[in-house]
């Protein structure tokens, strides 16, 4: 009796998703006639996708993780829905029938989305951009439809910061200024940290060459404390390093992420799109294997 | 000593397992995190348990005072960690090494781990091995942190980062079950430490609670405070018909009626329990060697 109700469910749910989708999708098939057009289009294509995720969160939750094992992620420009459904193509024995099906069909969906998401972007390059200024919660932001680990961040958090000399630091100016930029957090106290400094110093001048930047982000200097900064400054300077450092407010996408890190140093591969390659090293980067999936999304980001 | 007292003490000894089990949930409350991953950063790490458990472990409630004392003397920023010494020296005077033997998540493990039957081998003979402790103690939590430091003033934690098999039972292995970063941080300084953790475990089938006796800094300063502790086991003189028993049940080594204070002794009350004369009773309360002394003059 249990299983048929939870089957009945299941179409039930498929069926609210598919009406639901077609009811969206026909609505934005329209062209979109300037860029504010396409940008509330943006926006609303995201929200349906969140909704999709949101509809059967558990379920996707579990495909994430899978995602998260095995399969490279789409940063060979695969459609993310492609991308979906071979995810979940590859552990397709972990879930019941009923539970593929209403899981390929939203990947399909997400596939029809995505691809109206990247006609918009090769039409009006900045209407992603846009689309997050104005506060959507699009699932590119991070933490919208991700679990929480941030190893499946997409997207950095973008943020409004300051080097420690007080000047000005955009996150999208930044990242979109160079090939590649290694964002490496750490704290003043923490000695592993302390120990790779020399080592970053060494790769900033490595990747200034190439057109990429190392920008550190000491975790006490969050919201301009001012001691922390002394105290960082004077290390820094012992220490050799030129490289820029930035805070950001604590409350911003950014700090919280600062604030949900517990183990430091931690450095983040981003290209110049602002997308975040590879997964975070975790650990000092000075040891061999760490070193070379530091070197290996270095690359993938300059490609 | 009122018949009261001694039923409470009893007690108080039989219940053991539960309060320990207790203990060990209180230490590690926030237990969702062993699925989510990550650990709990709030208000309550600013605060230490008072047995051996991990700040890492992520369901940690508190810091762990020997990881915490370390990671304060190591660093740059401080001379000496005044704040946790206060702290064990107040645990200290009150419980002494009632913490190891009710309150420690790994003393109860090591308890746990000997309920496995088996051959049981008597520590007696191994007694010089119970200074190293102390040496662990004044040597890898005080002094290396505090003096072998970089170029920046800082030190290691020697401890935590060397010795402690707690660190990677309840911070290494339940995080990197979760976390793909901290899996592909690990290193040989985690096998290592692994083959410390498997050795104390395998050990404290055979013997009882080995890390406690031999290695356990935290147990090494609690032994210190025994001395002085307010809570601590009295024996009514009067009543001790010296049977011996006591001396004969403790799995610490210790002949109570001797040394009532013996560092050694982690209060856990067996020989309370066993006593046939109830002469032996918890008592907390200052001067308790006084009355005992005042009693021997009596007689």
């Amino acid at each position: 009796m249990k299983t048929k109700m939870k089957k009945m469910m299941m179409l039930a749910v498929a069926a609210v998703l598919m009406l639901s989708l077609a009811a969206c999708s026909g609505k934005s098939s329209k062209e979109p006639g300037n860029l504010d057009e396409a940008v509330t289009m943006y926006q609303e294509l995201m929200e349906q996708e969140n909704e999709i995720f949101a509809k059967n969160k558990k379920l996707w939750e579990k495909v994430f993780m899978e995602a998260d094992k095995g399969m490279t992620l789409q940063e060979d420009g695969k459609n993310y829905g492609e991308f979906l459904l071979d995810t979940i193509e590859s552990a397709k024995d972990k879930f019941t029938e009923d539970e593929l099906k209403t899981l390929k069909n939203g990947a399909e969906e997400i596939k029809k989305i995505e691809e109206k998401l990247t006609m918009l972007e090769e039409k009006y390059p900045e209407v992603a951009e846009k689309a997050k200024e104005n506060g959507s919660t699009s699932c590119k932001d991070g933490s919208a439809s991700v679990p929480a680990d941030s190893g499946n961040m997409d997207e950095f958090p973008s943020f409004e910061g300051k080097d420690l000399e007080g000047k000005k630091v955009n996150s999208k100016k930044l990242f979109s200024g160079n090939k590649v930029t290694v964002v490496n957090f750490w704290f003043t106290t923490c000695k592993p940290c302390v120990g790779e400094l020399k080592d970053l110093e060494a790769l900033n001048k490595k990747l200034m060459k190439k057109g990429g930047e190392v920008v550190g982000v000491n975790a006490y200097t969050l919201d301009g404390d001012k001691k922390a900064i002394a105290d960082a400054k004077k290390l820094l300077e012992k220490k050799g390093v030129s490289y820029k450092n930035i805070w950001f407010k604590s409350d911003s996408a950014a700090g919280k992420l600062t604030s949900g890190l517990y183990s430091f140093p931690t450095t983040y591969v981003i290209d110049s799109k602002g997308k975040v390659v590879g997964k975070p090293i975790v650990g000092s980067i000075t040891s061999g294997e760490q070193k070379k999936a530091l070197n290996d999304s270095i690359e993938q980001a300059m490609k | 000593m009122g018949k009261n007292k001694n039923n409470l003490s009893r007690t108080t000894g039989r219940m053991r397992g539960w309060i320990q089990a207790g203990a060990t949930l209180f230490s590690n409350i926030h237990l969702s995190n062993f699925f989510k991953g990550g650990i709990y950063q709030g208000g309550g790490k600013a605060l230490c348990v008072p047995g051996l458990n991990c700040y890492s472990c992520p369901a940690a409630s508190g810091a762990c005072p020997i990881g915490a004392f370390q990671a304060v003397v190591g660093s740059s920023k401080f001379g000496f960690s005044y704040y946790i010494t206060g702290f064990l020296i107040l645990v200290g005077v009150l419980l002494g090494r009632f913490v190891c033997g009710f309150l420690c998540p790994f003393g109860w493990l090591q308890d746990l781990l000997h309920k496995i039957p088996g051959r049981k081998i008597s520590t007696k003979k191994l007694k010089s091995l119970t200074y190293v402790k102390y040496a662990v103690l004044i040597g890898t939590v005080i002094l290396l942190p505090a003096l072998v430091t970089n170029d920046v003033g800082m030190g290691d934690p020697y401890f935590c980062k060397y010795i402690c098999p707690q660190g990677v039972l309840e911070g290494a292995l339940p995080l990197a079950a979760v976390d793909a970063g901290i899996r592909s941080a690990l290193g040989t300084l985690f096998t290592r430490k692994l083959v410390v953790l498997v050795t104390v475990a395998v050990l404290s089938v055979v013997f009882y609670r080995p890390f406690c006796k031999w290695v356990c800094p935290l147990g090494a300063f609690y032994g210190l405070m025994n001395k002085v502790s307010l809570l601590g086991v009295e024996v009514d003189r009067g009543k001790c018909v010296s049977c011996g028993r006591c001396a004969k049940v403790c799995k610490m080594d210790v002949d109570i009626t001797r040394a009532p204070n013996h560092g050694e002794c982690i209060r856990c009350g067996k020989c309370v329990t066993v006593c046939p004369a109830d002469a032996l009773a918890y008592g907390c309360g200052f001067g308790s060697d006084e009355k005992e002394m005042k009693k021997e003059t009596e007689k």
